[in-house]
């Protein structure tokens, strides 16, 4: 675990630097750590990957002062309540007009439609972390079978609802949104709802299952 | 009540922001430059992070349909009331049936119009802000149009005032930005890295036409990635101001906009110069500085003291 300072009110605490599941273990016993905490100095944190980001309010406390305050709680992380983790089911229409990048991905692979909806649908994906937009889950780890390159040039617009694949991740997009990954399919499953807490169904460490309709 | 006569180029609503949920990717969506939005409501006697509107381009109008007072801040405008010229950073009565138009944006590009009262709007996640590509908050979750009407509770009445001369930042370019370093600071070369944050090299960029509310894409000489480093990075959580590498080596500000980046990150902006962000415009010149935490530290402690030396001055 590598502690450094990001900005004035940042905290990045580093725990590797790959993506991998026993790494991702760490970060997310961290972050419901810092949550079980329930510091008024700690405004926000975003858990992804490798990494938890913490941003502090320095009108209540220091870089130093946070840090040191959280080194001496440490020895507690290993008794957090952390929540089992929910497995959701988003159906997927693959391919189509709703799946526009589908040719490309079956090109690139070498693979057919029908072939890429299995691997697809064959593994219980695991939530690294959700953000970039809201809701938005970014989900490992992908079959190798079905790794292609972002978008050099990102589209300005796709549908909500949109399935994606970058590299060795998938993930929904909850809203319209700029997107650099391959669209394979649509889902109809709303992921984030801003009337209604939890705002986001899913959080890091739950699991997806993608089944084709 | 308000009605929108003229959007401008663009307006919308804000408030300080929506803080609290960026572990699901709920970003914070304030006002581009926070300054100016305390500063507005200090001149109204709102709180400090109570809404206003947000606007860029010129044109703007608005009908009042109650007496209220109100203010503008940010970028320096001409403005004027029923006839009456007006400045920003000053407040004035409006009184029911005056039309408010902008006519010209001297320094500066955002500016803030706010009232002496609450807008009858739903917070949504504990803010007003408008999430645009999201569509919710704000006015129903869009940039206001021509026709929209804001009601308004709790109107007050407060005494006029101007906000000194020497508390209106500087808005126009050259922009110097001052940066601290970021955690990719490394994977640039060196040569790269001493032109892009020594001000003394006046490597310039340029705001690209292609900036938003999102982010400001820059154009110049592009940095350079060291041998072997990665042109992108395992994404991860992202602080406003970070400058973002793409593989074209142009950088790009990141806004309030989003939670999670994936690209190198050389620099992020200090907080003492973020609300300089809402001011660059397309074709600005930005040159870079590099300087320690503790300068940046104190620079923007000395703007927050400006806040409070400014309340003080309202009790007296």
């Amino acid at each position: 675990m590598n502690i450094s300072r990001h900005g004035e009110e940042g905290i990045r605490i580093l725990f590797g630097e790959k993506i991998d599941l026993e790494i991702h273990e760490r970060v997310r016993r961290y972050y419901f750590f810092l949550k079980s905490l329930q510091l008024k100095e700690i405004t926000d944190i975003i858990p992804s990957f490798r990494s938890c980001l913490i941003f502090f309010d320095r009108k209540k406390t220091s870089f130093k002062t946070l840090t040191a305050s959280l080194q001496e709680k440490e020895f507690f992380i290993g008794h957090v309540n952390i929540p089992e983790p929910k497995t959701c089911e988003v159906p997927v229409e693959y391919g189509g007009e709703s799946g526009f990048d589908i040719d490309f991905v079956a090109s690139h692979t070498g693979l057919s439609e029908d072939e890429i909806v299995e691997i697809h649908t064959s593994v219980t994906y695991t939530v690294f972390a959700v953000g970039f937009m809201p809701g938005f889950p970014y989900l490992g780890i992908l079959d190798q079978r079905l790794y292609v390159p972002r978008l050099e040039t990102p589209r300005l617009r796709v549908p909500e609802g949109s399935v994606g694949l970058a590299q060795l991740q998938t993930g929904i997009y909850p809203f319209h949104s700029p997107a650099g990954w391959r669209i394979i399919g649509k889902t109809n499953k709303k992921l984030f709802d801003y009337n209604k807490e939890p705002y986001s169904i899913l959080q890091i460490g739950d699991k997806v299952r993608f089944i084709s309709v | 009540m308000i009605e929108i006569v003229h959007p401008g180029i663009m307006s919308l609503v804000i408030d300080g922001g929506r803080y609290g949920h960026r572990e699901v990717g709920v970003p914070p969506s304030p006002a581009l430059d926070s300054y100016a939005l305390s500063t507005l409501n200090h001149l109204l006697g709102n709180e400090d992070n109570a809404p206003a509107i947000e606007v860029f381009g010129e044109k703007f109008s608005l009908r009042f349909n109650a007496d209220v007072c109100c203010a503008i801040t940010g970028a320096k405008v001409r403005a004027s009331l029923h006839g009456r010229t007006l400045h920003s950073w000053m407040s004035f009565e409006a009184r029911s049936g005056e039309l408010l138009t902008v006519d010209n944006v001297m320094d500066g590009f955002r500016y803030y119009v706010g009232f002496s009262g609450t807008p009858v709007l739903e917070k949504i996640i504990e803010s007003y802000s408008t999430n645009l590509e999201c569509r919710f908050g704000g006015y129903r979750g869009r940039a206001l149009q021509k026709g929209d009407r804001i009601d308004f509770e709790n109107i007050r009445t407060v005494n006029m005032q101007r906000i000194p001369e020497e508390f209106i930042p500087k808005m126009n370019p050259p922009h110097t930005l001052r940066v601290l370093k970021g955690p990719e600071f490394h994977y640039f070369t060196e040569d790269s890295l001493e032109e892009f944050m020594d001000s003394e090299s006046r490597m310039v960029f340029t705001v690209s036409t292609k900036a938003n509310r999102t982010g400001i894409r820059l154009e110049g000489k592009p940095l350079t990635f060291r041998v072997g480093a990665d042109e992108s990075i395992i994404s991860e959580g992202l602080l406003p101001g970070s400058i973002q590498v793409p593989g074209d080596g142009l950088p790009i500000i990141q806004l309030h906009e989003r939670t999670i980046g994936g690209y190198a990150r050389p620099a992020v902006i200090a907080k003492a110069d973020h609300d300089l962000l809402a001011h660059l415009k397309p074709g600005d010149s930005v040159t870079f500085k590099m300087i320690e935490m503790e300068e940046a530290e104190s620079l923007y402690d000395r703007r927050m003291e400006i806040v409070t030396l400014l309340k003080k001055g309202c009790r007296r």
